[in-house]
């Protein structure tokens, strides 16, 4: 961990394995103004959040390979001050519980509302800046 | 001097006697137009004109006019004389004209064509030629003019001219009578009478000749005064005159014409035969005045008729040489006749017989009989072949023959009190001619060819039984007639066929239409033996049985009384046997008398037995057919099937009663091939013509399941199975087969179909009940998507700080998810659609691919993995999308169920497709779970087998009923590690290219 390079602060990463929400949400946090960082893949976002501080990390939770549940369960490790916000286009009452047990801190169902997610993305920011 | 000739004589003699008619006539007639009638009356008829006419000068006016005219009576002559009588001629003018002008007679050979001949048209019409007009002159002038015409164009001729001048002549001494002139009208006379070729002479009243004509005295080189009153007995004949003397005396003294022939000799000695007339010529009281005579040579006729007498002895005597002859000629050929075995019959051209030989009268019953021709058909009992009608009187050989026909080979049937049962005979008949080719008669040859026609008859009489065997005519009536047959061919001859039961021990009643019903009833039933009768005998031993005397024969022990009764003496009886020598009944013969078969009733016997033999067995045959029909119909009843036979050639068909019903066809009505394929339903004909069609070009058999369309609207369903019977030569001889009323299964089949196609909806239901998950996942990312780029879009708008590309790409990405989410709905739209949907050409690939998309979600939650294997080389299949998905769901799903056990990573599912020859498609879906039932794995197939606490055990059961509607198949096992295969396997499309994607 001694060599992390400094990443911005207020830097977002997105993991979505469907390219049109990735997309779409970084778009829509480039609207406010964001600087935001998109992976289609999990295993390349938790490879980049090894080398480079990542405050903020929104993640899908059903994705191919490596789901969501283990990025969270991954960052804990590599990780353990990114704050994680979980998106997610299945209600799953195991996965929720299971999301909320490893400690995000927020949890969305797909399609959501656009004020509240900026807002936490903006809460989760500023908590680590805090 | 030379003779005359005939013709010259006779004309000359005409013309003298012409000359005394009418000097006499006109001497008592009382003026000139009654003497005018009287000379052109006797002037034509005597000497062939057939019209004359007379023409008197008119003083006052200088004219001829017309005052009398006679005419042969002919019609045609009628115009001419009356434009005649209209006419009057100047002189000069006209025939009549030209002779009074010029006093001379005129001759015109062609009066149509003369120049001066006004009436010439009216002469053409009338048919007239020739004409002559003479004056008659009385001093020196013209009194009147008489004109003659006859038909024939003729020369001119001075003598008639001369004749007709003198006869004219007369009417002169009427107008003038005065002795002078009488004189002078002697001395024309004399004149007239020098001119003739005969010798003439006239005498007083009391025979005294007084004056002869030069050519008396040129023959007899006498004189006057030599012969003058009885002196011409000097040139007569002394044997002669004596009597010629004697027989003139009479005529003078009776003042009657005399005629006779004698000798007279010429001045150089010789004698020549004359014939000599004389006719008294008489006052008005009658008196005879004067006699004239003539005398005409007629030594040459005389000698013609000695040569002509020789000449007839001759004859004669060649004639009776030939009588002779003739009559040794007759006596051969009567000979013949009386011998002959053909009756001969002559007739001549009235009818009368002139031979009648001796077989003709045996043939036709008596002799030649003199009676008219139209009654020889009845009085020799002549009829024509119906043996009823008499021959028609004008078709009779012999009066055809006399009519000078040839008749050949005409059959007569003769009847009469000599033979009562007739007789045929064949005729044959010709003309006589006589040298000349004139019909004199007519001769027929009648040949006996009665028993020629017998056996003619009874080979007709087999005929028709065999005819009647051949058209399945009831046996009882085909062994009736055929005994009926037999007993026709001899007299006093009774006949019986019994039938052998098929116990082969009792005889039942055949045919016995002449034997007393006692006797048929007696026989019928009764047992067969080696002592039972003829015939009960016959057929134990199996060879003919020959009894003559039933009275006396120990086989007949039984039955003698019966025989008595029936007044039966002899029997002789023969077992009818098959093809295969099997006995199949007995013909029996009856006689009245006591004797054995001759050889003519043992020949009946063959062919009766024969014959008989045939009609039992065809009998037994159509017996045994009719069984068999009535066994096949009874089964075609049980089954709902139709059996039918199509015959093309004819288009005529059979067809069973019961096959009747199902195609709705009347018992009776005629059948064909055209009829049968219109109650096929018009949608499915030409298809299951053409089948059929193609069948029948390969000989080979068909199959076809299609509607019937029957009267009133009613549809049925049914299978037809037929094969194709053809000859030798490839011609296509008929069609035989069933139809199979598939009706109610086809009715249940659809129930079914239905029934399946519910559980199915039901299934594919329940498994989108189990995938809402996945569903809601699926949809919720393009909604996610387009709620964040509107979102995005709406902050970038609200900063004013939008750059306007960016807008655009979020306004393009949101379209492109709306369109997704689109396609998610659309795609479980269809599966829950209650109807699948038509099948398609399908990439099992891409539909696989697809499929594990649309579960992935649920996959991943169940924390599984899908990895698919798939063969790019997959043939495409012919199948309906939703239903190939409903099966893929229910093998992934039942994969993840026998999966939920085991630890998240050994959770894994293998698709994968392989080509089997590029017949078939092959899925194959392996699961690591718990496997199937080992006993039973298909057991699995099953409705309502499920090894799942929640599962309704439909699934599997209607995956195989897709599979296998789509004709594939499905089996399940176990693998050899852990977990199940399933495989599925789908008929690969040939030739196609084209491919559906999966939704």
């Amino acid at each position: 961990m001694s060599n992390l390079s400094q990443a911005e602060d207020h830097e977002v990463c997105l993991v979505d394995d469907d390219p049109s929400v990735l997309k779409s949400m970084h778009y829509l946090l480039a609207s406010e103004g964001l600087k935001v960082r998109t992976f289609d893949k999990a295993e390349d976002f938790l490879t980049y959040a090894s080398a480079h501080h990542v405050p903020v990390v929104v993640t899908d939770i059903w994705m191919d390979k490596v789901t969501g549940l283990e990025v969270l369960a991954r960052l804990c490790a590599i990780s353990p001050k990114t704050r994680v916000i979980v998106i997610t286009a299945r209600e799953d009452l195991a996965a929720r519980a299971t999301a909320m047990a490893i400690g995000p801190v927020a949890y969305f169902m797909k399609p959501f509302d656009d004020e509240k997610f900026i807002a936490a993305v903006r809460d989760a920011l500023n908590r680590g800046e805090k | 001097m030379k003779a005359p000739t005939k013709k010259g004589q006779s004309q000359s003699e005409e013309q003298l006697s012409l000359l005394q008619t009418i000097t006499m006539e006109v001497a008592v007639a009382d003026d000139l137009d009654s003497a005018l009638e009287i000379v052109l009356r006797e002037v034509c008829e005597k000497t062939g004109w057939v019209l004359g006419q007379a023409w008197v000068p008119n003083p006052d006016t200088d004219v001829l006019d017309f005052v009398a005219g006679w005419y042969c009576g002919d019609g045609e002559l009628k115009p001419f004389r009356a434009l005649s009588e209209e006419s009057h001629f100047k002189p000069g003018l006209g025939l009549p004209g030209r002779v009074w002008k010029s006093e001379q007679p005129a001759w015109l050979e062609d009066v149509t064509n003369a120049p001066n001949f006004p009436r010439s048209a009216a002469a053409r019409t009338a048919g007239l030629k020739t004409g002559v007009g003479i004056p008659i002159l009385s001093r020196g002038k013209v009194i009147a003019v008489l004109e003659f015409f006859m038909r024939e164009s003729r020369e001119q001729s001075e003598r008639l001219v001369n004749v007709i001048t003198a006869v004219a002549g007369q009417l002169d001494l009427l107008k003038r009578a005065t002795r002078a002139e009488a004189a002078a009208r002697e001395e024309q006379f004399r004149t007239l009478a020098n001119s003739i070729s005969q010798l003439a002479w006239m005498a007083d009243r009391e025979g005294y000749i007084f004056w002869y004509n030069d050519r008396w005295y040129d023959y007899t080189g006498t004189t006057l005064e030599e012969m003058q009153g009885w002196g011409w007995q000097k040139v007569h004949h002394p044997d002669e005159v004596g009597r010629v003397v004697e027989r003139i005396r009479v005529a003078f003294a009776t003042g009657e014409p005399w005629e006779d022939t004698f000798p007279l000799r010429s001045k150089s000695g010789e004698y020549r035969w004359f014939l000599s007339r004389a006719l008294p010529i008489k006052d008005t009281e009658g008196q005879v005045v004067r006699w004239f005579g003539t005398n005409t040579d007629i030594t040459e006729q005389r000698e013609l008729e000695q040569a002509l007498r020789e000449n007839r002895d001759q004859l004669e005597q060649k004639v009776t040489r030939r009588t002779t002859e003739l009559s040794r000629t007759n006596e051969i050929l009567r000979s013949i006749l009386s011998n002959m075995g053909d009756a001969v019959v002559v007739a001549d051209k009235d009818n009368n017989f002139l031979v009648f030989n001796p077989a003709a009268e045996r043939m036709f019953g008596k002799g030649a009989l003199q009676m008219p021709s139209t009654e020889w058909s009845h009085r020799y009992g002549l009829y024509l072949a119906d043996k009823t009608t008499p021959f028609p009187h004008d078709q009779l050989p012999l009066l055809r023959s006399i009519r000078g026909e040839d008749v050949d080979n005409v059959e007569m049937f003769v009847r009469h009190e000599k033979a009562p049962h007739g007789l045929w005979t064949e005729i044959t008949g010709r003309p006589l001619r006589g040298a000349n080719g004139d019909v004199l008669g007519g001769v027929v040859v009648c040949r006996d060819i009665t028993e020629l026609k017998e056996e003619e008859f009874f080979r007709a009489g087999q005929s028709r039984v065999l005819e009647m065997i051949a058209a399945d005519a009831p046996l009882a009536d085909v062994l009736t007639s055929l005994v009926l047959l037999m007993e026709g061919q001899a007299e006093g001859l009774r006949c019986s066929i019994l039938l052998l039961n098929r116990d082969g021990k009792h005889v039942r009643h055949g045919a016995a239409p002449n034997l007393p019903d006692a006797y048929v009833k007696a026989v019928n039933g009764a047992p067969i033996g080696p002592r039972n009768g003829s015939c009960g005998t016959a057929m134990y031993r199996r060879r003919p049985v020959v009894v003559t005397d039933v009275m006396r024969d120990p086989l007949w022990t039984d039955y003698r009384e019966l025989a008595l009764i029936c007044g039966l003496c002899a029997c002789w009886s023969t077992p009818i046997l098959s093809a295969q020598g099997d006995v199949l009944g007995s013909f029996a013969m009856y006689r009245e008398e006591k004797r054995g078969p001759r050889p003519e009733e043992t020949r009946l016997t063959d062919i009766a037995t024969h014959i008989a033999g045939i009609a039992i067995e065809r009998q037994r045959q159509q017996e045994i057919l009719r069984e068999r029909e009535a066994r096949i119909n009874l089964a075609a009843e049980s089954a709902d099937l139709a059996f039918w036979i199509l015959y093309p050639e004819q288009n005529t068909a059979w067809m069973s009663e019961r096959g009747r019903r199902i195609y709705g066809f009347d018992s009776n009505l005629p059948l064909t091939c055209d009829l049968i394929l219109s109650r096929v339903h018009p949608d499915e004909r030409p298809d299951v013509k053409a089948t059929y069609d193609r069948s029948c070009a390969l000989s080979g058999t068909f199959e076809s399941e299609h509607r019937l369309l029957l009267p009133y609207g009613k549809t049925r369903w049914v299978i037809m199975r037929g094969r194709c019977l053809k000859d030798d030569e490839g011609n296509l001889l008929e069609t035989i087969g069933v139809t199979l009323d598939v009706s109610a299964q086809k009715q249940a089949d659809l129930q079914l179909q239905h029934q399946r196609d519910e559980m199915a909806h039901r299934n594919r239901v329940s498994l989108m009940g189990e995938m809402t998950a996945s569903f809601a996942h699926e949809l919720n990312q393009p909604l996610t998507a387009i709620a964040n780029s509107a979102s995005a879009a709406r902050r970038f708008l609200e900063r004013g700080n939008i750059d306007p590309t960016l807008l655009k790409e979020l306004l393009q990405d949101m379209i492109a998810d709306s369109q997704r989410a689109g396609e998610v709905i659309r795609g479980i739209r269809s599966l829950v659609r209650k109807e699948a949907g038509v099948r398609t050409i399908l990439d099992l690939n891409a539909v696989i691919t697809d499929t594990v998309r649309l579960v992935s979600s649920d996959v991943l939650s169940r924390e599984s993995v899908v990895t698919t294997e798939l063969d790019p080389q997959l043939p495409q299949v012919n199948a309906t999308l939703v239903q190939i998905q409903q099966v893929l769901l229910n093998l992934i799903m039942n994969a993840l169920d026998a999966m939920e056990g085991l630890p998240p990573a050994e959770r894994r599912i293998i698709i994968s497709t392989r080509s089997d020859k590029g017949d078939v498609a092959e899925v194959r879906v392996r699961d690591f779970g718990t496997g199937l039932p080992k006993e039973k794995p298909d057991k699995v197939f099953d409705h309502f087998f499920s090894t799942k606490q929640k599962g309704m055990g439909m699934g599997l059961a209607i995956v195989r009923s897709i599979i296998e509607s789509h004709g594939g198949t499905i089996v399940g096992e176990n693998t050899p590690d852990r977990g199940a295969r399933m495989i599925v396997r789908l008929p690969a499309v040939r030739g196609q290219t084209q491919t559906v994607a999966a939704a």
